[in-house]
């Protein structure tokens, strides 16, 4: 059955359909939530409501696009409006792991380097971080991030291209590891 | 020509430095296809247009009223306060304010009910489901002419947002759920909800809001 005839019977209230449905994709939605939040209990959250609005709001899809654009437009959207709900907390948390991590371990190569590039990464503007955690670390094309997000190719290039630039500054003190 | 290809280089590493990034887990498919299915099959049941809602709480209120309105025409008139049946509307307004009397002291035992059993991890069944009656009276209040109170709208949708965290908990906790239970609590903490509660409804008690 493809996936046009599924989406068909999961309008019907067709629970297997459903259930085919969420186990194509959900893997998919999982790790980009798990990736932009950085804690299961949110990204599983955040990947329920996902397939349930998806579920609720099948009836609008009219198969303009593929269903797992569709589904990831719902994805990015209840993810970042998630993420600023719980911002002001998550960034609390994020301050006593780093200075734990910080104190915890001395400098050794690959530990600091991890933890430079994490606090890198979280540092960098939403809009950057999203399409980075995106494109490089998910391996989503620019067309499916553009769709996502609801902007142009060329912005998410842009943003893309930004993002590196950025984390490049971050962590010029380890150029030895990309120069050798 | 050196730059475009230390660009690469970067790039390349980059990618593949930052697999470790929020590095995630292993899907947990079938826990949240549980809590998905719940979802669905009590919105198929509570699924309501909003329009619909209003009339809902509308006609809830005024079933209480004309109850209240009921009681109190049997009530014996006290003398020189003349008749007690005629003024409906006052009745409605009496009803309307017992209705949220009732609902605001339902919902601050629930949320400190919450608190004892947070130190348990563990949940009652009963429990939950006042917490999902208490959601959807939040909902229907917030549909209704009582959310264009600016002092009680915030209120309302602070317990509409912590009461559906709490309505997607289980009573057999799944690993994690405590620290969800943190959050939650944190969550209220942090924007005093439970302060703000017993400040509205002890001022609804005395009839100041």
């Amino acid at each position: 059955m493809d996936e046009t005839q599924l989406i068909a019977r999961v309008r019907t209230g067709d629970d297997a359909a459903a259930r085919a449905l969420y186990d194509a994709h959900v893997d998919r939605v999982y790790r980009l939530a798990f990736r932009l939040a950085g804690d299961d209990a949110l990204a599983q959250d955040f990947t329920q409501e996902t397939f349930i609005r998806a579920f609720d709001r099948l009836g609008s899809f009219r198969g303009d696009a593929a269903f797992s654009t569709w589904l990831h437009t719902i994805t990015t959207t209840v993810v970042l409006n998630g993420l600023r709900k719980v911002k002001r907390f998550r960034q609390r948390e994020a301050d006593i792991d780093d200075a734990h991590e910080v104190a915890a371990n001395p400098r050794r190569a690959e530990p600091d380097l991890k933890t430079r590039l994490r606090q890198a990464i979280d540092a960098l503007p939403d809009g950057y971080r999203t399409v980075f955690v995106m494109h490089d670390v998910e391996g989503y094309t620019h067309e499916e991030i553009g769709a996502a997000l609801g902007v142009e190719i060329g912005t998410s290039k842009a943003q893309l291209s930004r993002a590196r630039a950025k984390l490049r500054t971050a962590l010029a003190d380890f150029a030895g590891e990309w120069t050798t | 020509m050196t730059d475009q290809h230390e660009d690469q280089k970067f790039e390349q590493w980059l990618a593949k430095a930052a697999q470790s990034y929020n590095a995630p887990r292993r899907t947990p498919n079938e826990e949240m296809w549980a809590r998905i299915n719940a979802a669905r099959r009590t919105r198929r049941v509570i699924e309501i247009r909003p329009w619909l809602r209003w009339s809902l709480a509308a006609a809830a209120v005024l079933v209480l009223g004309i109850g209240i309105g009921r009681w109190s025409a049997k009530t014996p008139a006290i003398p020189g306060t003349g008749p007690t049946n005629t003024a409906a509307a006052p009745s409605t307004g009496v009803a309307y304010r017992v209705a949220a009397q009732q609902y605001f002291t339902r919902t601050e035992v629930l949320l400190t009910e919450f608190r004892s059993q947070q130190s348990h991890g563990r949940l009652d069944p009963q429990f939950l489901a006042s917490a999902r009656d208490l959601l959807m009276t939040t909902r229907l209040l917030l549909d209704s002419p009582a959310a264009d109170d600016a002092r009680l709208k915030p209120l309302l949708e602070d317990l509409e947002l912590v009461l559906a965290q709490i309505t997607q908990l289980q009573t057999d906790p799944p690993p994690g759920q405590r620290s969800e239970m943190d959050l939650i609590n944190q969550g209220m903490n942090q924007h005093s909800v439970l302060t703000r509660l017993r400040e509205s409804s002890t001022a609804r008690a005395q009839g100041v809001l």
